[in-house]
């Protein structure tokens, strides 16, 4: 089978090209089968090793994925397969939890940060990388203060800044028509599928270097869930985005790359392409054509 | 369907159940296959026929050929259609979708093999009418050897279909070359006898297509062979020299 | 499958019977009925006890109106009120709110967002909330022993206010920690992800949107707090005062005084014990008339506890 990522040493010297200035970003050669060309991906996180623990019980086992710097990468897999823990290691979401340990790394690309690091502090990592939930959560607050949290929080006050980047923000979550006569009143007023734009915004008003979205369509109606894939399709130009979807269907429309997960390891990594057509493990196919359980 | 103990009846269900999820999906999927098979049983069938037309000069065999071309026709659209509904109501992937692909590209490789099968019987029809039998015995041998090289690989590529049986059907394409030199030889001999004796030349250019359209039928049993290989593994090797 | 049509046949004839209201639910009724009638049953009894307070007290309260609030304890029953009375209910539980409820809300706030979740506060947890049935009177023990001779506070608005205060806190703290465990954690994830930290979450979200039920847990507290007898009565809260406690406020430097701590104070429920134990008539009547003001004082705080939750629900609905 050809198409597979290799994270290789060779692959980051070839591409690092002349008249490269300053750390030379690792980059990803992703052979695809032989009717399309080679291409070339920069490398926003690095998975390299990847364990987790719940105390005595290992729920990750040495994942190692690039993740591609703005596309949408989609981790699939039935049920307790860990793609929700995977996802929440990026935003240290388990160290609200007690007696959990991670091992191995999450390197951030270009400052070469490891987001799980011992003595990297879990806000600071919380304050790049954005995550949007299954349920919609916004604050019981005005549909402006909910997107404006974050910015609050990282010391903005000037009323026309905070102004300035809610309107941004909101526009990137295709929400801005629909509430911009609305912006005092309650979040809690909006439909399902506006509330979780409004979540969407509120992640983005930060400037997220990578946006997580942790099943974000499955409490949503088909109509809502539409409108939030074509928007995740549009989000892939600003910022990478990792999701999890029990919906294989949306992992095929939405997602670049693909990677299946089962009982805490990873099967299979590649294009979405190569892995809804012709996935090279059995276990992959039987999972995707419905054999599985 | 078959009077004449067609290969449909061997095209055994070996579909391995391996407990699909979706149960009427599952079903779907055997039912296309099995509907391939038969259509594929008709056509095999419908090719050995007519050369036998041919070579025995027996109108009731070319009869038989000729009523049941619709018969092939409306399967064709039948199994298409099949094919394009699972694709519409399961949405099928990976190996699933290349067997619904596959299907919708075999059963028009067959509907034509089914049409040169029929021009053979027309052919053999006129023959049956008083045609001069000279040329037609001349290449007999070649008729004969050609139609159960062709008919060999017909059968093969749909007991590749049935089996999923990616080697078989490697087999069936490298077994084209074998059947084109046969024609070429076959050729060679009308060429020469119509050279040697004129008389007959509106019947040798009649044998020469019908040597073709063996031939053909030849072609389609490889296209559908590189279709066994899709569904199978994955890789697409049409226009591709088998290695 | 002529078996199975006809035994679908039945069900289906079971169901639409069920479904027109043929079939009649006897026990369902009678339940409906018994759970009734209970209700009602306690709706009665409050109703005859209000009713009857007020009409052992509508005779004092319409012949004297509001000179019964501003009269002064006396001797003479026509002449007495419960001007001493009132303020010394409403300056207790004013100390009482500002010494329980940051207490208290601070400290469910500890337990709930802080602390580790292990056996040392689950042992809290099960002591705070036993706390709360502890007997009055055994508060009114401790704070005698403690505050009027241990920290020689004496008979003074400081100790009662010390006592009733750790009376409430086990209710304030319980109903901090319901109205925190109610905020989703949702929101608090949610929050978490954008960069908050412990401090902020709590500051920013969990906080605010337990406002409702912490002031309603405040209110439910003083209005306890307001009737309590035993407690002050065991301190000793006299029940013949002349003057008021000195005002907090003076003319000269340094215009706040704590002098009014120590002074000695009676209270709303003083009043009505000693007016009930003297055999004169006329003070029995008083003595209504003040538990109707009482009354109306604990329903009015109620009142406010339940508009003030009501409020907070309209904004807040999980």
């Amino acid at each position: 089978m050809e198409a597979t990522v290799a994270n290789d040493e060779a692959a980051r010297n070839t591409h690092t090209g002349a008249g490269q200035a300053g750390p030379a970003t690792p980059r990803v050669s992703i052979a695809v089968d032989d009717t399309r060309k080679t291409r070339t991906l920069n490398v926003k996180a690095a998975v390299d090793s990847l364990s987790f623990y719940y105390g005595q019980h290992r729920a990750l086992k040495n994942l190692t994925i690039p993740i591609a710097e703005r596309q949408v990468t989609a981790l699939i897999g039935p049920s307790g397969c860990g793609k929700s823990t995977f996802l929440r290691c990026f935003n240290r979401m388990h160290d609200l939890q007690p007696d959990t340990r991670y091992e191995g790394s999450i390197t951030l690309h270009p400052d070469n940060l490891n987001l799980i690091g011992a003595g990297v502090d879990p806000i600071e990592v919380r304050m790049r990388i954005g995550m949007v939930f299954q349920k919609p959560n916004p604050f019981p607050k005005s549909v402006f203060e909910n997107v404006a949290y974050g910015l609050r929080l990282r010391g903005v006050r000037n009323r026309a800044t905070l102004a300035e980047e809610v309107e941004k923000a909101l526009r990137g979550a295709a929400l801005w028509d629909e509430v911009k006569d609305r912006l005092q009143d309650s979040a809690l007023a909006l439909s399902g599928g506006q509330m979780q734009r409004l979540c969407i915004a509120r992640a983005l008003a930060t400037t997220p270097e990578i946006l997580l979205f942790d099943e974000p369509t499955s409490a949503l109606d088909p109509i809502a869930t539409a409108k939030i894939e074509e928007l995740i399709s549009t989000l892939r130009d600003q910022v990478t985005v990792l999701i999890v979807t029990h919906n294989m269907q949306q992992a095929a429309r939405v997602s670049d790359y693909t990677a299946f997960m089962y009982l805490g390891e990873l099967i299979e990594f590649d294009e979405a392409a190569k892995i809804f057509t012709n996935p090279a493990k059995k276990a992959t196919e039987d999972y995707i054509t419905g054999r599985y359980g | 369907m078959a009077e004449t103990g067609t290969p449909e009846r061997a095209a055994v269900l070996s579909d391995p159940m391996e407990g699909h999820t979706a149960k009427a999906f599952d079903g779907a999927l055997t039912q296309l296959r099995l509907h391939t098979v038969g259509m594929g049983g008709l056509v095999i069938d419908q090719v050995s026929t007519a050369v036998r037309a041919l070579l025995d000069a027996d109108a009731r065999l070319a009869q038989t050929v000729l009523s049941r071309e619709q018969q092939v026709n409306d399967m064709e659209r039948a199994v298409d259609r099949e094919a394009f509904e699972l694709i519409a109501l399961h949405q099928p992937v990976a190996g699933d979708l290349r067997m619904a692909t596959a299907v919708s590209r075999i059963t028009v490789e067959l509907e034509r093999a089914g049409d040169e099968s029929k021009k053979i019987a027309r052919f053999a029809a006129r023959m049956a009418s008083g045609e001069p039998q000279g040329p037609v015995r001349a290449v007999a041998r070649y008729l004969q050897h050609m139609a159960e090289l062709t008919s060999g690989m017909l059968r093969d590529a749909v007991l590749a279909l049935d089996d999923s049986n990616s080697d078989l059907a490697d087999r069936v394409r490298a077994r084209d070359s074998e059947l084109d030199a046969e024609f070429a030889a076959a050729l060679r001999q009308l060429l020469t006898l119509a050279m040697q004796d004129q008389r007959y030349l509106g019947v040798t250019i009649d044998t020469v297509f019908a040597l073709k359209g063996l031939e053909r039928i030849g072609d389609h049993a490889k296209n559908i062979a590189e279709q066994v290989v899709f569904v199978a593994s994955g890789r697409d090797e049409r226009h591709k020299k088998p290695q | 499958m002529r078996a199975v049509s006809a035994g679908s046949a039945t069900a289906s004839k079971t169901v639409e019977a069920a479904l027109k209201g043929k079939h009649r639910d006897v026990r369902g009724q009678l339940f409906a009925t018994g759970l009734l009638l209970m209700l009602l049953l306690s709706l009665a009894l409050l109703v005859v006890l209000v009713v009857s307070v007020l009409i052992d007290a509508w005779p004092t309260l319409s012949s004297r109106g509001v000179s019964f609030l501003t009269s002064n304890v006396s001797s003479f029953p026509e002449k007495a009120g419960v001007r001493q009375g009132i303020v010394g209910s409403i300056i207790l539980i004013m100390f009482v709110a500002l010494l329980a409820v940051p207490i208290g809300v601070a400290a469910a706030i500890y337990l709930e967002e802080y602390a580790p979740k292990n056996w040392f506060s689950a042992i809290i947890e099960i002591n705070v909330t036993n706390l709360a049935g502890v007997p009055s009177i055994v508060y009114g023990l401790l704070a005698l022993g403690l505050f009027v001779y241990q920290f020689d506070l004496g008979q003074s608005i400081a100790a009662a206010g010390l006592t009733l205060a750790l009376l409430i806190l086990p209710i304030v703290i319980v109903a901090t920690r319901e109205s925190i465990r109610s905020v989703p954690n949702a929101i608090r994830e949610a929050a978490y992800g954008l960069g908050a930290t412990r401090w902020e979450v709590t500051k920013d979200h969990v906080l605010p949107y337990s406002t409702g039920g912490i002031l309603t847990g405040m209110i439910l507290g003083l209005s306890r707090a307001i009737g309590e007898t035993a407690p002050i009565i065991t301190i000793g809260a006299l029940s013949f005062i002349a003057f008021l406690p000195q005002s907090p406020i003076q003319s000269e430097f340094p215009f706040i005084s704590f002098a009014w701590l120590k002074d000695p104070f009676t209270a709303m429920p003083i009043q009505m014990f000693n007016w009930v134990s003297r055999p004169d008539q006329a003070f029995q009547a008083n003595a209504a008339a003040a538990g109707a003001i009482l009354l109306g004082m604990t329903l009015i705080m109620n009142g406010l506890a339940i508009w003030i939750r009501y409020r907070f629900r309209k904004k807040i609905n999980w």
